[in-house]
C-alpha cells in the first residue's frame, strides 16, 4: 500500500476569514426583504399563509412559525449538505420539514391551545409552503451553515412582513381593529358617526385584492416589471 | 454526486430513526401538557355557560372549580344513563365527541349531560349542541335552571361565521338575550326557544330571541341546532321532572 | 347523498383555491397557458382522488388515538397523531411517485401530458391541504373520496379559468407594476367573488 505515501500534500490556502456580518452577508439577508422578495418577486408560498391574515395575531404567530422552520430547515440541511445522496434529496428535505412542522404544532398545542384552534390545518400546510423548499433547494444545498441560517432568516422575514402587512389592512377594514382592539368604534364615536366595516375584506377575495395592491405598490417603487 | 444503494439505504434509515426519534420524544413530553389543554378548553366551555370565567386567568383555579361543583353522566335518547360505551370501556362525559357523535343516528348517540352543583343543590344542568351554520360547524353549551325549562345561560362556539354577523354569536351580551327564555309552554309542550329574524324587535314572547341582523343563515342554524338537540333530550328531562314531583 | 353534497360543495363554495388559497404557487405559475394548466388540472384531480381516501385510511387504521386496536389489545392505546404530517407528505410524494412510474409503463401518451406535472403536485399544498382537511372533518371513507375529488375537479375550473383569462389578458395594456403577479391575484380575488353566488347550493 504504497500510495498512502505518494498522497500529494494538502494545499491549505488559508482565506481572509469573512466578517461575521459582511456587506455579502448582509445581502443575504436584506434582499429577500424587498428586491428579492419571495412573495413578491419569487412568487412563492403564497398557499397556506394568506388563509391566516383575516387578523394579525394568528398571522404573527404563523410567521414565527414559518420563520423557526424555514431557519432551522435551512440550517439542518445546509450541515448533512455534502452526506445528503442526490437522488433522494427531496424527500430527505421533506422529512426534514415536516419534523420541524411537527414539533411547531405540538408545541402549539402544548402552549397555546387557543392558537392551535384558530391555525388548525394551517400549520401543517407550512410544509408545503413553496419558499422552505425554494430555499433548501436553491441556497441552502449550496451553502455554508451560517450564510443558509442568514438567508433562513431573510426569506423568512420578507415572507412574514408581506403577510403581516395584508392581516393589518384585512383586520382594520374587515373587523374594524389592529390586534383585537377596536378602532372604528372611538372614530365613530368621535365624529358620531357608525363607520361600517367591509365584509369582503374578512372574506378570501379582500386577501387577493391586498395583495395585489401590495405587489404593484412595490413593484412599481422598485422598478421591477414581469414579462 | 452518485452514492451506492446501500449508502442511500444507510442514509434514509439514519435520517429516519434521527427524526422519529426527535417527535416521539416530544410528543411524549408534551402529550400531558396537551393533553391539560384539550381538557382545559372543554371544561372552560362547559363552565362558560353558566358563570362568567372570563377573568380567571389561572387554568388550574378554572379545574378546581370545574371539578368541585360540576357532575357529569351520559344518557341516551331514551333518557337512561349509560355508563360503558359500546366497546365496554366507561363513558366520560367530557370525552365525548359532540362532532362525531351528530353525524350518527339520534338513537345511536351518546348525551352527556353536566350538572352545576352548589350547596349540594342541582343549579344548573348543562346540555352539549352541535349543528350547522352559514359556513361550517356551530355548537353552544346550553344551561337550564333546576326547572329544566328556563335558560341560565348558554355559549356559543363557531367553527367560521362571518365575523362581525355571525360570528357576533360568542359575544357575551348576544348570548345574554337568551337568558329567562323558556323552552316548555304552559302545557308542558317542547317549543324550544326560536331567534327572530332581524335585530331590535320589541314584545318578544317567552320563547322568542332577538336575532342578529346580517346573520339570518346563522340564526336559522342556532334554531334548528337548539330544537334538534333539546328534543333529544327531552326524554331525560321528563325523567328528572317525574323524579322530582 | 351525503358524499356528493360534500363533492358539490367542494368544487364551488370550499374551492381550494378561492376559498383556501391552496395551491396557490401552482395555481399562479402554471396558468399561462389553457392547455399545461388543463394538464396541471387533471393530474391533480388524479393525484387528490387516489391519496385523500389513501391517507383516511392510514389516520383511521394507523395514525389516531386508538386507532390500531385491530392488531391487538396491547395497540389499543397508541397514539401516533404526531407522525401525521410527516406520513402524509411521505405517502403524498410515494403515490405521485408511483402513479408517475405506472402511466409512464402503461400509457406513453397520458404521460406526455401528464407526467411533466406530477413532481410539481408532490409539494403542492393542495394536496396535502385536503388530507388535513378530511381529518379534521372527520369525513367517511366514502366522504373522503368524493372531498378529494370535488377539491381536485375545483382546482381544475379555478386553473383552466385563470389561464383563459391570463391569455386574453396578453392583449390588455396593464400598468407596469401591476404586470404578472399582481394583476393575476386581483383577477383571482374578481373570480373567488364569482364563484361566492354559489354559497347555499345544497342537495
Amino acid at each position: 500500500m504504497s500510495t498512502d505515501v505518494a498522497e500529494a500534500p494538502i494545499e491549505v490556502v488559508k482565506e481572509p476569514a469573512e466578517a461575521l456580518l459582511s456587506k455579502r452577508r448582509k445581502r443575504i439577508v436584506a434582499d429577500p426583504l424587498n428586491e428579492d422578495n419571495p412573495i413578491t418577486v419569487q412568487v412563492l408560498g403564497i398557499c397556506s399563509a394568506l388563509a391566516v391574515t383575516v387578523q394579525i395575531k394568528p398571522t404573527i404567530i404563523m410567521s414565527l412559525a414559518v420563520v423557526f422552520v424555514i431557519v432551522f430547515s435551512n440550517l439542518i440541511v445546509s450541515l448533512i449538505r455534502n452526506s445528503i445522496p442526490a437522488r433522494i434529496r427531496i424527500i430527505v428535505q421533506l422529512a426534514i420539514i415536516a419534523t420541524l412542522v411537527t414539533l411547531v404544532s405540538e408545541f402549539l398545542k402544548a402552549y397555546s391551545y387557543d392558537m392551535y384552534k384558530i391555525l388548525g390545518a394551517y400549520v401543517g400546510l407550512i410544509i408545503t409552503n413553496c419558499i422552505v423548499m425554494g430555499r433548501l433547494e436553491a441556497f441552502a444545498m449550496a451553502n455554508k451553515p451560517y450564510d443558509s441560517l442568514l438567508d433562513g432568516f431573510g426569506s423568512g422575514f420578507g415572507y412574514a412582513w408581506i403577510i403581516l402587512a395584508v392581516a393589518f389592512f384585512r383586520e382594520l377594514f374587515g373587523s374594524g381593529s389592529i390586534l383585537n382592539v377596536e378602532i372604528y368604534e372611538p372614530i365613530g364615536n368621535m365624529l358620531g358617526v357608525t363607520l361600517q366595516t367591509n365584509g369582503l375584506m374578512v372574506d378570501s377575495i379582500g386577501a387577493f385584492m391586498i395583495l395585489g395592491i401590495i405587489i404593484w405598490i412595490q413593484r412599481t417603487k422598485n422598478g421591477y416589471v414581469e414579462h | 454526486m452518485q452514492r451506492s444503494n446501500s449508502y442511500i439505504i444507510i442514509f434514509a434509515i439514519t435520517l429516519t430513526v434521527i427524526l422519529g426519534g426527535a417527535l416521539s420524544l416530544t410528543s411524549v413530553v408534551l402529550k400531558p401538557l396537551q393533553d391539560k389543554q384539550v381538557e382545559l378548553d372543554t371544561k372552560k366551555k362547559i363552565l362558560g355557560a353558566v358563570m362568567d370565567i372570563s377573568n380567571i386567568e389561572d387554568p388550574n383555579e378554572i379545574l378546581r372549580i370545574y371539578n368541585e361543583k360540576v357532575k357529569s353522566l351520559v344518557v341516551d335518547l331514551e333518557g337512561n344513563e349509560l355508563t360503558t360505551d359500546p366497546k365496554g370501556n366507561p363513558y366520560v362525559a367530557e370525552n365525548v365527541n359532540i362532532q362525531k357523535n351528530s353525524k350518527m343516528d339520534a338513537k345511536d348517540r351518546a348525551y352527556p349531560v353536566f350538572m352545576f352543583i352548589e350547596n349540594g343543590q342541582v343549579e344548573a344542568y348543562i346540555f352539549p349542541t352541535f349543528g350547522a351554520g352559514l359556513w361550517d360547524w356551530i355548537s353552544s353549551y346550553v344551561a337550564f335552571g333546576e326547572d329544566l325549562n328556563t335558560i341560565k345561560g348558554i355559549a356559543f362556539d363557531h367553527k367560521s361565521e362571518t365575523p362581525g354577523l355571525g360570528a357576533r354569536l360568542t359575544e357575551p351580551a348576544v348570548q345574554a338575550r337568551f337568558v329567562g327564555k323558556k323552552i316548555y309552554d304552559q302545557n308542558d309542550n317542547l317549543v324550544s326557544v326560536y331567534v327572530v329574524k332581524g335585530e331590535g324587535n320589541t314584545g318578544l314572547t317567552d320563547y322568542e330571541v332577538d336575532g342578529l341582523s346580517g346573520a339570518t343563515m346563522t340564526t336559522k342554524g342556532v334554531n334548528v341546532m337548539l330544537q334538534h338537540y333539546l328534543e333529544c333530550y327531552s326524554a331525560y328531562i321528563e325523567k328528572v321532572k317525574s323524579q322530582k314531583s | 347523498m351525503e358524499a356528493l353534497n360534500i363533492a358539490i360543495k367542494s368544487i364551488f363554495i370550499d374551492n381550494m383555491v378561492f376559498a383556501y388559497f391552496l395551491g396557490m404557487c401552482s395555481f399562479l405559475a402554471v396558468s399561462k397557458k389553457v392547455k399545461t394548466a388543463l394538464g396541471l388540472g387533471a393530474a391533480v384531480i388524479f393525484v387528490l382522488t387516489i391519496t385523500v381516501p389513501l391517507n383516511w385510511v392510514i389516520q383511521e387504521k394507523v395514525l389516531k388515538e386508538g386507532a390500531m386496536a385491530w392488531m391487538g389489545a396491547d395497540f389499543a392505546s397508541v397514539d401516533l397523531t404526531f407522525l401525521q404530517f410527516i406520513i402524509f407528505i411521505a405517502v403524498i410524494a410515494a403515490m405521485v411517485q408511483l402513479v408517475e412510474m405506472v402511466i409512464e409503463k402503461f400509457s406513453p401518451a397520458l404521460y406526455g401530458s401528464l407526467g411533466i406535472f406530477l413532481p410539481l403536485i408532490a409539494v403542492n399544498c393542495a394536496i396535502l391541504g385536503s388530507s388535513l382537511f378530511m381529518v379534521q372533518r372527520d369525513y367517511t371513507v366514502v366522504e373522503a373520496t368524493a372531498f378529494g375529488f370535488g377539491s381536485g375537479t375545483g382546482f381544475f375550473m379555478a386553473i383552466v379559468a385563470l389561464a383563459a383569462i391570463r391569455e386574453r389578458l396578453k392583449y390588455s395594456n396593464v400598468p407596469d407594476g401591476l404586470k404578472g403577479l399582481g394583476i393575476t391575484m386581483i383577477i383571482t380575488g374578481l373570480m373567488g367573488l364569482a364563484f361566492k353566488s354559489f354559497i347555499g347550493i345544497a342537495l
